[in-house]
C-alpha cells in the first residue's frame, strides 16, 4: 500500500509531470520548465510573504548596524536591543523562514518526481510503475524523451554551461538578499555562504542528471524575477554602488 | 558466479570443485581522485551458456565471453586461446546492455541502449553485423527463431531482422504508438509482449494488425512463457494470467497479492509464479481444477531477477543478494548461497 507522502504529494506531481510532457510535444525538458513555473505560481503567496519579511528586515539594517556598533562587545545586550527593535517594527525575524519551510516538501516532491520520471535504469523504470496512474496519456508518454536542447536529461551535462547557469543564478539570488554585516566574523561567514552554496550546486550539476539541474536553473531564474519585482536588485546593486565611490 | 549444484546441496564451502567467480570491472575516471580506479560492471540480463563458455552483456556497454576453465584457474581475462573475448575490443563501449544476450547457431545477439542490435561471432567476438538504429534506447532481449531476430521497442515497434545481415524484414507498430515494455516471446509464429498501457499484445509475424490484445490492471513487465497453446504472463497488478494463445481469452488467473516482476516458469504440469514480495507459488496449469494452488513457499525477500527451474529445483536470486534453491516436492528452501558482490 502506498504511503501518504506518495499518495497525496508525490504521485499527483509525478503523473502531472508525465502528462505535461505528453501535452508539450513529448518534451520532458519543457514539462520540467512548465511544472516549475506552475509550482512557483502556486507557492507565490508564501514566497511574497517571505520576501515581505525580508524587505522589512532589509529596511531595518541601518538600525541593526547601529546597534551592532553600539553593543558589539556585549552580545546579550545586543540580542535584547535587537529583539526590542523587531518588536517595535512588528516583525518576527523567523517570519521569512516559515514560508520557506512550508515550501520545502513541495520542492522535495518536485525533485523526487523528476528523478523518478527520468527512470534511467531498469529498476527505476520498474519502480516508476508503482507510482503511475492508469491513463492513456501517461502510458503514451512513457518512457520519456530525455533529449532537450543540448542535454540528455537523464545524464549530467558534460559541458559547463548548465553548471555556470545554476551556480551564477543562485549567487545572484542570494546576493540580492544577503545583507552586509558590520561584525567581521558574521561578514566573513556571509561571504563564505554566498560563494559556498552556488559552488556546491554548480558541482551537483556536474554530478546529477541534467533534468534536475534544469529545474534548479529555472527555479533560480524565476526566484530572481519575483525578488526583483518585490525588492529590486537589493544588496546586489547596493554593494556595487558602495564600491564605485571608493574606486573613484 | 558459477555454482556446482551438488556441492551446494552438500553445503560445501564456496568455491568447491567446478565453482568459480569472476568480477567484471571497467576502468573509471576516478571521480575527483587522481588515482586510476575500476568499478564493478552491473549485469541486468541472464547470461547465455554454451559448452564451457558464458556470454554476458554488461551495463557498461560491453559484451563478454568467459571460459569456465580459464576463470576457475584465475587466469587474466581475456584468454583468447580459450575463446574468451569482450566487445568492442577497441574504441568506446556501446550503449548500456540491459537485455540478455541470446545464442543463435554460431553467433550471439545483443541489444544496446544505442538503439542497435549486434550480431557477434561466438568464438572471437568479431562483429558480423549491426542493425540500424531501431529505438532511442533498446533494452529488450531479442527473440531468435529460425532465421529471424525479433525485438520490441519503447516506441511501440515490433521488428523482425534477418539473422543473416540484420536488415529489417518486418515491422509492426501499435496503433496509438504506445511502447512495448517487455521483451517478446516467440511462440507458434506469433509474438507476445506487454505494452505501457497495461495490455498484452499478440501479433502474428508479418501481420499489420494484432491478433488480440489482452487488458490487465498494470503492465506485463516480464516476458510471458507458453506451452500447450496457452500463454502465461505475470503482471504488475499482482496476477498471473493464463491466456489462450489463439484468441486471447482468459483461461484463468491467480492473484499473488504483490506485483509479478519476473517471468513465470513452466515445469511439467506446474506453473511457478514468483511475486515481488518473495512468495513462490506452484500452480496447476490445467484450465479447470478444483484448487489452482498446489503449494507455496516464501523466501521473504524481494525478487526482481529472472529465476530458473531444473530437476525439480527452482533457483531464485533475492534482492538480498542470496541465491535460494527451492525444492518443489518438499516445498521448502533446500539451500541458500550468499552471492559475494560489490
Amino acid at each position: 500500500m502506498a504511503n501518504p507522502w506518495d499518495l497525496i504529494i508525490l504521485n499527483p506531481m509525478l503523473n502531472g509531470l508525465i502528462a505535461l510532457s505528453a501535452v508539450l510535444f513529448n518534451s520532458f525538458g519543457l514539462a520540467i520548465i512548465v511544472l516549475t513555473v506552475i509550482v512557483r505560481l502556486i507557492l507565490l503567496p508564501l514566497t511574497l510573504k517571505q520576501l515581505h519579511s525580508t524587505r522589512i528586515l532589509q529596511t531595518m539594517q541601518p538600525k541593526i548596524q547601529e546597534l551592532q556598533k553600539k553593543f558589539g562587545k556585549n552580545q546579550r545586550k545586543l540580542q535584547q536591543e535587537m529583539m526590542k527593535l523587531y518588536k517595535e517594527a512588528g516583525v518576527n525575524p523567523l517570519g521569512c523562514i516559515w514560508p520557506m519551510l512550508i515550501q520545502f516538501p513541495v520542492w522535495i516532491a518536485l525533485y523526487q518526481s523528476i528523478m523518478r520520471a527520468l527512470a534511467t535504469t531498469p529498476e527505476s523504470l520498474l519502480d516508476l510503475f508503482h507510482h503511475l496512474y492508469s491513463a492513456e496519456i501517461i502510458a503514451r508518454a512513457i518512457p520519456l524523451n530525455s533529449h532537450f536542447l543540448w542535454l540528455n536529461l537523464g545524464l549530467p551535462d558534460s559541458t559547463l554551461i548548465l553548471a555556470v547557469i545554476v551556480g551564477g543564478s543562485m549567487w545572484v539570488q542570494q546576493k540580492m538578499v544577503t545583507a552586509p554585516s558590520l561584525e567581521p566574523r558574521q561578514q566573513s561567514m556571509n561571504s563564505m555562504m554566498l560563494l559556498m552554496m552556488p559552488f556546491m550546486f554548480a558541482l551537483f550539476t556536474l554530478m546529477f542528471p541534467s533534468g534536475l539541474a534544469l529545474f534548479w536553473a529555472v527555479s533560480n531564474v524565476i526566484g530572481i524575477g519575483i525578488q526583483y519585482k518585490v525588492t529590486g536588485w537589493g544588496y546586489l546593486r547596493r554593494r556595487a554602488q558602495e564600491a564605485s565611490p571608493k574606486q573613484e | 558466479m558459477v555454482v556446482n549444484l551438488s556441492a551446494r546441496s552438500e553445503n560445501l564451502t564456496f568455491p568447491a570443485l567446478g565453482e568459480w567467480s569472476y568480477a567484471l570491472r571497467e576502468p573509471s575516471g576516478g571521480g575527483f581522485s587522481c588515482s586510476a580506479k575500476s568499478i564493478a560492471v552491473a549485469i541486468y540480463g541472464v547470461p547465455a551458456v554454451a559448452e564451457e563458455r558464458v556470454f554476458i552483456g554488461g551495463y557498461n556497454g560491453r559484451a563478454y565471453a568467459l571460459n569456465a576453465s580459464a576463470r576457475s584457474q584465475g587466469q587474466e581475462f581475456p584468454q583468447t586461446r580459450e575463446n574468451e573475448w569482450f566487445y568492442p575490443k577497441v574504441g568506446g563501449a556501446l550503449g548500456s546492455i540491459v537485455g540478455s544476450p541470446v545464442m543463435g547457431d554460431d553467433a550471439i545477439y545483443v541489444t544496446s541502449a544505442d538503439g542497435k542490435v549486434y550480431c557477434l561471432e561466438k568464438d572471437f567476438g568479431d562483429k558480423r553485423w549491426n542493425s540500424t538504429i531501431l529505438s532511442e534506447k533498446l533494452w529488450s532481449t531479442p527473440g531468435v527463431e529460425g532465421d529471424s531476430v525479433y525485438l520490441t521497442t519503447f516506441e511501440g515497434h515490433l521488428y523482425a531482422l534477418s539473422a543473416e545481415d540484420g536488415k529489417v524484414t518486418w515491422n509492426f507498430t501499435t496503433k496509438s504508438g504506445i511502447g512495448f515494455v517487455s521483451s517478446p516471446l516467440v511462440y507458434g509464429g506469433t509474438l507476445f509482449a506487454g505494452t505501457f498501457d497495461s495490455r498484452l499484445y499478440a501479433v502474428k509475424v508479418g501481420a499489420d494488425e494484432p491478433l488480440w490484445e489482452f487488458p490487465a490492471g498494470n503492465c506485463f513487465w516480464s516476458t510471458p512463457v507458453a506451452g500447450n497453446g496457452t500463454v502465461y504472463a505475470g503482471c504488475l497488478d499482482g496476477r498471473v494470467y493464463a491466456i489462450d494463445a489463439d484468441n486471447g481469452t482468459e483461461l484463468w488467473s491467480f492473484d499473488t497479492g504483490s506485483p509479478v516482476v519476473v517471468s513465470p516458469l513452466l515445469s511439467g504440469d506446474l506453473l511457478i509464479a514468483i511475486s515481488e514480495s518473495g512468495a513462490i507459488y506452484f500452480l496447476k496449469t490445467a484450465a479447470s481444477v478444483d484448487s489452482r494452488l498446489v503449494s507455496e513457499v516464501s523466501i521473504n525477500v524481494s525478487v526482481q531477477a529472472a529465476p530458473c527451474v531444473q530437476d525439480g529445483i527452482v533457483y531464485v536470486r533475492g534482492q538480498d543478494n542470496v541465491l535460494y534453491a527451492v525444492d518443489i516436492n518438499r516445498g521448502e528452501v533446500a539451500w541458500r548461497l550468499p552471492l559475494s558482490g560489490e
